[in-house]
């Protein structure tokens, strides 16, 4: 723009043809031929949101901590995870990563490790990140029910910004279905005890062995608290509803994991069988296996239906359990009031229900029988309910809230599976962060904080960048680094963690491979193509010389990412 | 420094020894060894020129047009369809008055595909405005790399030397390589008044109406009126420094003789050994090499042959509906004399087929024997 605000220059009008220079070359600078005038389309740095991005329950800006990793900034990316996920080696050993299920990279060769990365800068952090504290003290108490990942999120947030948060657990540790529900080998005790540990030092205070409607009553929290949030799960399991299902040996999948997750050893005999298709039967019967048992599953639709995570599901097929799709149980055989049996129905495949899935019909006659010394029913869990007061919202199944946790009545939220009904960890620690932010705008009396964009670096558009949109010619297959395993000998009869998760170099090389999504990365692509030097380098990224932009378009033609729109001149302010 | 190379190796050597800074080039055979050699200078730091790599011809030329327009001294060498390809943007060098010095190993054009040698590709950028240079022996090579760049930049218009296809460019000969003192002392940095400017951006190659395109055209023949002179003083110049010197054209035996012959290339070698020949059974026959086609010597041209009744032209080209391109620029040049030599004009060697001193012996003893050329174009060899 220098030159706007001189004169320009006047052009010399020679005297003869012979004082002209002999080729064709401008009298004075060129620099008075504003070329960007002739732009009828220009292009605009525009960060678009990444796949994985959109697709994390938990508002996880994946791209940019992908980007931090592969410049071995651990510790900011672990910061950056942070902004919207305070437990991430939580969440990088249980979270089914629907992230990778979005990853652009899928369509070119394989996504990226994310989950994985996830539990490496968790870990990384875990240990090493600077305990925060809060910037300001508020008066206003919050009382959590429940010390899940909804209430332990919700804590952490509310905790951050200076509300004095205290949690109330019903079971003697803290943690919820963390803690009861997952068994040791897919996330370690050791991991959830340091998360909590990091919680605390925040200053939450987590009271255990509280029963809300027990030793403490609703009525009474109400008037102590002036915030109250429910986030006490769905821990009551659905019962199989078939005859002989009293008998002893019959008990149900949570109930069993909780057993063995508080340190003691269930009784089951050889022979198990698990009813149910979802995680918790997944959970169920591989933990049976680490007890010596020979477990099966059973489950009345076939593999596609199963509501278990596929890498689960996988594993479990591995380390050789059964599965016995397309049967259902009839009745539990008794003899002398334990389990010797079950009589089970074939079935078959019918038209979709409700949920998308095909219902299955059971096929006439086709029963059949199965000797057992113990069956675990895991067929569905449910949110207790009872304990509300009337005036609480709620419907049959679960307490009525927005997506911001915020029920009909003021100072009361709730969060997690006790409003969704059972679902994953990482849509309950989504849901405590927004109820989080939800209480803080209630008391603060200001807006709901935005979500937060795209990149690392400010807002961005909340365009969806596409498979489509990424120029593969600037990228080379590779592929996606092994998550590290116990073999299945060493799984044998123990606990331990199957994952190992990644070394740093493999971590650091499996972030290289993120296309970076609709997200510049300052590949410096435009700044080379670009014809007419209008691309200049600001600060770490780029900006545009409008002034000779002729809006040809090979920048954003030329980005590998889709970090760049071309728009109509006019619609540029 | 004395050394056995080919000929593609000499226009390495001789692109060296001109301190070159830009190479552009693409390989094709015949020239390949060429840019090989000097990938290796640039690689190996014996030549401190940046090398770029290209897709094509056409490219190869483009970077030369605009490693030269921001002020270096830029080389590329290629053969016929390369040359073909860069047609576009030799006319872009020119007409920008870039002093791009550019090799060509002549070969045939295809199709029939041919790697073998003939002129016609070389010729055939007449138009482009490129003063044009042809060697006889890898020596000359090496030295008309350097007089080529003291001409271009002198009047700043591009030069191609050309050399042919294996007969000379895969031939070994013994060769001067010149002190890099005296190729500095012969050949000053390239200095132009105007180039591409970071801190005074010009335009360059853009729009010209017809108030400016015109004089333009002018100045670059103009240009080529004065390279003749200039020519000559580089030629005086190198025999200065170096000790050995070429002209825009040669002759050979040509006093008193009836008959002269005019050759270019490595044909002008084998017609050599017949004129000796000739000249020890008493025959009054010499020899006119022709080294530079354009701009075109007209007055040297004159000045050997007016004075001599029967002039034989050998071509290794052919202008398609015309003849022999030598003998249409040689009867052009003579036009406006009153008395001109009969002129024979033979066509040779297309393709690279061998010419022998045999078939040089059988058109000294045809011209001899007709007073008039039978036809406008005789052919010797064609096999129909």
């Amino acid at each position: 723009m220098k030159w706007l605000e001189a004169e320009p220059p006047k052009i010399p009008v020679l005297e003869r043809e012979s004082d002209y220079p002999p080729m064709a070359v401008s009298l004075t600078t060129s620099l008075i031929n504003r070329t960007g005038s002739w732009r009828i389309f220009r292009p605009i740095y525009d960060n678009k949101l990444p796949p994985c991005n959109a697709e994390c329950p938990a508002s996880e800006r994946i791209q940019g901590y992908l980007d931090l990793m592969e410049q071995k900034r651990f510790l900011e990316g672990y910061q950056l995870i942070l902004e919207t996920n305070p437990f991430p080696s939580i969440t990088g050993r249980v979270c089914y990563h629907p992230c990778e299920g979005a990853c652009n990279r899928k369509e070119f060769d394989e996504p990226i490790g994310i989950h994985n990365i996830e539990r490496f800068l968790g870990d990384y952090g875990l240990s090493r990140a600077p305990r925060p504290k809060p910037a300001v003290r508020r008066p206003d108490q919050v009382c959590i029910i429940g010390s899940g990942p909804a209430g332990m999120t919700a804590a952490w947030y509310l905790a951050l910004k200076g509300y004095p948060v205290t949690i109330l657990e019903a079971a003697a540790q803290p943690g919820g279905m963390l803690r009861l529900g997952i068994p040791e080998y897919r996330l370690s005790k050791a991991v959830l005890d340091k998360e909590f540990r990091k919680l605390k030092a925040l200053g939450v205070k987590i009271k255990t062995n509280t029963r809300v409607g027990e030793k403490v009553k609703l009525d009474d929290l109400r008037r102590q608290f002036s915030i109250i949030l429910f986030a006490h799960g769905a821990h009551q399991s659905r019962e199989l509803g078939v005859p002989g299902q009293e008998a002893r040996g019959v008990m149900s999948g949570l109930e069993f994991l909780a057993q063995i997750n508080l340190g003691r050893r269930p009784r089951i005999g050889k022979r198990v069988a698990v009813i149910g298709g979802g995680n918790t039967a997944i959970d169920a019967a591989r933990s049976a296996l680490r007890l010596g048992a020979e477990p099966r599953i059973l489950y009345r639709r076939t593999r596609a239906e199963m509501p278990a995570v596929a890498d689960e599901v996988e594993e479990a097929l591995r380390e050789g359990i059964p599965i016995d799709f397309l049967c259902a149980p009839v009745r539990v055989i008794k003899s002398k009031g334990r389990v010797s049996g079950m009589e089970l129905l074939r079935m078959k495949l019918g038209k979709p229900d409700e949920s998308g899935r095909r219902r299955p019909v059971p096929v006439k006659g086709s029963n059949f029988r199965l000797k057992l010394d113990t069956v675990i029913t895991a067929i569905g869990e449910q949110v207790d309910l009872g304990f509300l007061g009337a005036d609480v919202p709620a419907t049959g199944w679960s307490v009525s809230a927005d997506r911001f946790g915020r029920t009909k009545l003021s100072g009361i939220y709730a969060a997690g599976d006790c409003v969704t009904g059972p679902k994953t960890v990482v849509e309950a620690i989504g849901m405590g962060r927004r109820a989080a932010l939800a209480i803080d705008a209630h008391v603060t009396q200001q807006p709901i904080e935005e979500e937060k964009g795209s990149g690392v670096r400010g807002q961005g558009s909340k365009e969806i960048a596409q498979y489509v949109n990424i120029n593969t010619a600037y990228f080379d297959h590779s592929a996606r680094k092994a998550m590290p395993a116990l073999d299945l000998k060493a799984r044998r009869r123990n606990f331990k963690e199957v994952h190992l998760g990644y070394a740093q170099n493999d971590a650091v090389e499996e972030s290289a491979r993120c296309f970076s999504c609709g997200v510049c990365d300052r590949c410096d692509n435009c700044y080379v193509f670009c014809p007419d030097m209008s691309v200049l380098k600001k600060d770490e990224y780029y900006e545009y010389d409008y002034d000779f932009c002729k809006g040809c378009g090979v920048c954003a033609k030329e980005c590998p990412r889709y970090a760049i729109t071309m728009i109509e001149e006019r619609q540029a302010k | 420094m004395k050394k056995v190379i080919t000929g593609n190796h000499a226009v390495s050597f001789g692109a060296q020894c001109s301190r070159v800074q830009v190479i552009s080039a693409y390989p094709i055979t015949p020239q390949t060894q060429i840019v090989e050699l000097l990938s290796e200078f640039c690689a190996s730091g014996k030549l401190a020129a940046k090398f770029i790599k290209v897709e094509s011809e056409h490219s190869a030329m483009a970077a030369c047009v605009a490693a030269s327009a921001a002020g270096a001294r830029a080389f590329t060498a290629t053969s016929a369809q390369g040359l073909a390809l860069m047609h576009e943007v030799l006319h872009w060098a020119a007409g920008a008055r870039l002093p791009i010095v550019l090799a060509d190993v002549n070969r045939a054009m295809g199709p029939g595909w041919s790697v073998w040698t003939d002129q016609n590709d070389s010729l055939s950028q007449r138009d482009t405005g490129w003063l044009q240079f042809y060697c006889e022996s890898n020596q000359e090579v090496v030295d008309t790399c350097l007089i080529s760049f003291r001409v271009a930049e002198q009047i700043m218009m591009p030069v191609m030397f050309v050399l042919d296809a294996f007969v000379l460019s895969h031939t070994s000969e013994g060769v001067d390589i010149p002190e890099m003192a005296l190729c500095d002392q012969y050949l000053p940095p390239y200095k132009p008044e105007l180039k591409l400017d970071l801190a005074d951006p010009r335009s360059f190659g853009a729009l010209s109406n017809p108030d400016h395109y015109y004089e333009i055209r002018y100045k670059m023949q103009k240009a080529h009126e004065q390279a003749l002179p200039v020519i000559k003083q580089a030629h005086e110049e190198f025999a200065r420094v170096f000790g050995r010197t070429y002209g825009m054209t040669e002759s050979y035996k040509c006093e008193d003789a009836e008959l002269v012959l005019v050759t270019t290339g490595t044909i002008t070698g084998t017609a050599r050994v017949v004129i000796d020949s000739e000249r020890t059974k008493g025959r009054r026959v010499g020899l006119l090499k022709i080294r530079l086609f354009r701009p075109t010597p007209v007055a040297e041209l004159k000045a050997a042959l007016l004075k001599v009744p029967k002039v034989a032209i050998i071509d290794r080209n052919i202008t398609f509906g015309h003849g022999g391109i030598w003998t249409q620029e040689i009867k052009s040049a003579l036009y406006d004399e009153p008395v001109r030599p009969k002129i024979f004009s033979y066509i040779i060697g297309i393709g690279g087929r061998d010419v022998t001193p045999a078939d040089i012996q059988e058109i000294v003893d045809f011209t001899l024997a007709h007073d008039r050329p039978p036809a406008p174009i005789i052919w010797r060899g064609v096999r129909l």
